[in-house]
């Protein structure tokens, strides 16, 4: 009846992972009440879950990784205690609990951390800067959200119903095979990735679609901003690659559950051929992740220096180079696996190359800096700390792309810093200064600057101390995922490490304050005009928060940077007093189905896992069902009256006009 | 210069499905005139692996060949890929599609024949394992 769910599958025996569980079903359940309480669930349903809005949607995907943020957080804190602790002992952990923390914080950390973080982003603004109501498919925007939490919710089910993978973040054969990994752990793993990776794709697909067809009048290839292109460039590569991991797991699962032999030992098997694929998913998987990262800063650089972005056309020309290149690369992860040195060769210089269209990057933020206004707000010190820190991590990356000097390296710490240099310094500093720099237009008002400040300072610390006395452990040989160990030398590098643990749980911990703090003085933060960083693309020509149907009348670009080129006119002409003229406005109705959709993937996924297949059956037929209604329904679109966007646009332009004309005083 | 541009912006390009003819016999008349061609070159496929009266090594070559070709018509017919200018976008995402499958298969064939290159060979494994 259940397959292979029973009691012990809850492990009563492990105090650690049973009573974070249970704080955080508390958590959930308070929060739960509460909103029950105050009678927030009609609010809920009606704004946010059943949302087609890409606004609404790309807030949903930043929570989600925030959330998830803390998660995987807890698990690099446990991780990073215990090898603090563990010198000629066995530390806290028990090594089964320390291989499952350590795969769990990989995993979540680039699948729903770094994914929903950066997708959120470009929902919520790609739209907005390229002057248009929605993207192009707005429902299956909703179901590739809520796949993702789908995804998300397994993993942390995991954590209470049975074991997650102790094969680490990639589940390399034939470790994950049935016969070294018996548990439902890496069933867990592959399933939560087949089902987000579906999400990921159907997000891809929509924004690539939005970018190339739903521009606005005037707004060609050249004029978009490049948060654009990077968006673009991301998703192309979406595209092309999440296809690869979702047939390497599901070559995996036919191993798993119906006895096929892709990735076994015996019977013709080929381990080989598992890391062959994984990776070439892997590597564009890597950029897909910091290409827009590179598009947050290249607007916030820009916009905080008061310049026009250096080097535009070069920066297009060096997207779109890594865009192709990082499918040349995938190697590099595997040097060691024995290929000839001509393989290895060609792999390490592509690797290399790849290192200067993002060089190229550098010198353009750098001068778009040189000369400008520089203005320190928090975006941008998040981007002058990105810099930096991306320097050094790709610095090591382009030392890892030897392949002899990557036979002593691969697999030890040194390694671990250096990814762990490239993916916080770029990343994870992309996606929080991207969420500082548009929150306001999210919102409608600024966050605080002071914790916003301390918050950036601890983490920035916090890093350097974390992760540089990695480099050195990996010098002194010192491998990845060591439970225990007894080399006396590692010893004050790990206590190092730990007190940099410390900072950087400090400056999460300020991040979240920040927020608390925010809201609280939200009046004195009030962003009225819908412009308060002075900034260049079009979403700031909209109020903060947009409107549903983001413009009133859709803008006509005539040149780079569009809103600036507004303002100047603006300034220049005295103001553009003429009433625009009005018209109904059609805008997608909201629609249940992704919400339903991912409650039967979740069923679905969940009774896979455990061999309940009339459970399995149950979900496929009512995700199906679902869609099938959702693809016979009459009228999916509502009218805005023209007198309605009037109104909400005529309040708008009021605070607008008169930030303009104080700023016409000004000069 | 910048009308022009406004120009071209005026004519979006068409995604596949989208037709700009919308009466029903052209339309029919296509996909019909696909179909035949499919039929022909999967028939002419099934006949070749299986006669005599062609030089035997050249079947391979004419079956890939008839694949191709087959691909192709589906392209032209079916997906609607053309080399006017409102198709850019299609013959571009095809461009880049063809470069990954390209570089991704060809570059995961070459790799795994490189498997065992620092490896000994099997039979002086065997001696020294005796």
């Amino acid at each position: 009846m259940l397959g292979k769910l029973d009691w012990s599958a809850i492990p009563i025996d492990e105090p650690i992972p049973l009573i974070a569980a249970g704080v955080v079903l508390f958590a959930i359940l308070a929060v739960l009440i509460w909103a029950g309480v105050k009678g927030h669930y009609p609010y809920l349903w009606r704004e946010w879950i059943t949302s087609v809005d890409h606004k609404r949607i790309g807030v949903m995907y930043i929570l989600l990784a925030m959330v998830m943020l803390l998660r995987g957080g807890t698990d690099a804190i446990m991780m990073r205690a215990q090898q603090t602790v563990a010198y000629h002992s066995n530390g806290y952990l028990p090594p089964e609990h320390f291989n499952q923390i350590f795969s769990a914080h990989g995993t979540i950390m680039i699948f729903f951390v770094g994914m929903p973080f950066v997708i959120g982003l470009m929902n919520l603004i790609v739209p907005l800067q390229l002057g248009v109501r929605d993207v192009a498919f707005p429902t299956l925007n909703s179901v590739g959200f809520w796949l993702t939490a789908t995804g998300a919710l397994l993993i942390n089910v995991s954590l209470v119903v049975g074991e997650f993978a102790r094969t680490g973040w990639l589940p390399f054969p034939p470790l994950s095979e049935l016969t070294y990994s018996p548990g439902v752990g890496v069933d867990y793993y592959t399933w939560s990735l087949e089902i987000s990776g579906i999400g990921t794709l159907v997000a891809g697909i929509n924004l690539v679609t939005t970018v190339l067809k739903l521009r606005t009048r005037g707004m060609t290839y050249l004029r978009m901003p490049m948060f654009c292109w990077t968006t673009l460039a991301s998703n192309l590569l979406i595209i092309a690659a999440f296809p690869i991991l979702t047939a390497t797991l599901a070559m995996l699962i036919l191993d798993r559950y119906f006895g096929f032999h892709f990735f076994t030992n015996e019977a013709g098997g080929n381990v080989m051929m598992f890391m062959n694929l994984i990776w070439a998913w892997g590597h564009p998987e890597v950029y897909i992740l910091v290409l827009p990262a590179f598009g947050i800063f290249s607007e916030v650089v820009s916009t905080f220096s008061s310049k026009v972005l250096f080097g535009y056309r070069s920066m297009v020309l060096a997207t779109m180079a890594i865009c192709i290149i990082s499918f040349m690369v995938w190697l590099h992860h595997f040097f060691t696996m024995g290929a000839g040195p001509d393989v290895n060769a060609i792999f390490g210089i592509a690797s290399m190359i790849i290192a200067v269209p993002t060089g190229v990057k550098i010198y353009n933020w750098l001068f778009t800096m040189f000369g400008g206004r520089v203005r320190f707000a928090v975006p941008m010190l998040w981007s002058i700390g990105f810099m930096v820190t991306f320097i050094i991590g790709g610095l090591t990356g382009v030392l890892l792309a030897v392949p002899p000097a990557d036979f002593l390296l691969h697999n030890s710490l040194f390694l671990v810093a250096h990814f762990h240099n490239v993916i916080i310094g770029a990343v994870l500093f992309g996606a929080f200064a991207g969420y500082t720099y548009w929150f306001p237009k999210a919102f409608g008002f600024r966050l605080d600057e002071a914790t916003g400040k301390a918050a950036f300072w601890f983490t920035l610390v916090g890093f350097y101390v974390t992760f540089m006395p990695l480099y050195v452990a990996g010098l002194l040989g010192m491998t990845r995922r060591m439970q225990h160990y007894d080399v006396a030398a590692w010893r004050p590098w790990m206590i190092a490490a730990g007190i940099g643990t410390v900072l950087l749980a400090i400056g999460v911990a300020l991040q979240v304050l920040q927020l608390f703090v925010s809201i609280r003085r939200r009046d004195e933060l009030r962003d009225t005009t819908g412009d308060p960083w002075d900034g260049r693309s079009l979403e700031w020509a909209t109020s903060s928060p947009p409107p549903a149907f983001n413009f009133a009348v859709l803008p006509n670009v005539t040149g780079e940077d569009a809103y600036w080129r507004v303002k100047e006119h603006a300034r220049r002409q005295d103001l553009d007093k003429r009433e625009p003229d009005y018209k109904d406005i059609e805008m997608p109705r909201n629609s249940p189905t992704g919400f339903v959709c991912a409650f039967f993937a979740t069923v679905m996924g969940f009774a896979l896992i455990w061999h309940i297949w009339w459970m399995v059956g149950l979900g496929a037929v009512g995700a199906f069902a679902t869609f099938v209604v959702f693809a016979w329904r009459d009228h999916d679109e509502y009218i805005i009256p023209a007198t309605e966007v009037a109104r909400i646009d005529r309040t708008n332009l009021a605070a607008r006009r008169a930030a303009l004309d104080l700023a016409g005083i000004a000069q | 210069m910048s009308e022009q541009i406004d120009h071209l912006h005026d004519r979006p390009d068409l995604a596949p499905g989208d037709e700009e003819e919308v009466r029903i016999g052209p339309r029919l008349l296509g996909y019909a005139t696909g179909l035949g061609l499919s039929v022909l070159l999967t028939a002419t496929s099934f006949f070749i692996a299986g006669t005599d009266l062609v030089w035997q090594p050249s079947i391979p070559v004419a079956l890939v060949v008839l694949a191709i070709a087959q691909m192709g018509v589906h392209l032209v017919f079916f997906l609607h890929i053309t080399t006017g200018p409102d198709n850019t976008n299609n013959v571009m995402a095809l461009a880049f599609g063809l470069l990954i499958v390209f570089l991704v298969v060809g570059g995961s064939l070459w790799i795994m024949s490189h498997l065992n290159h620092n490896m000994m060979p099997m039979d002086q494994i065997m001696q020294m394992e005796r």
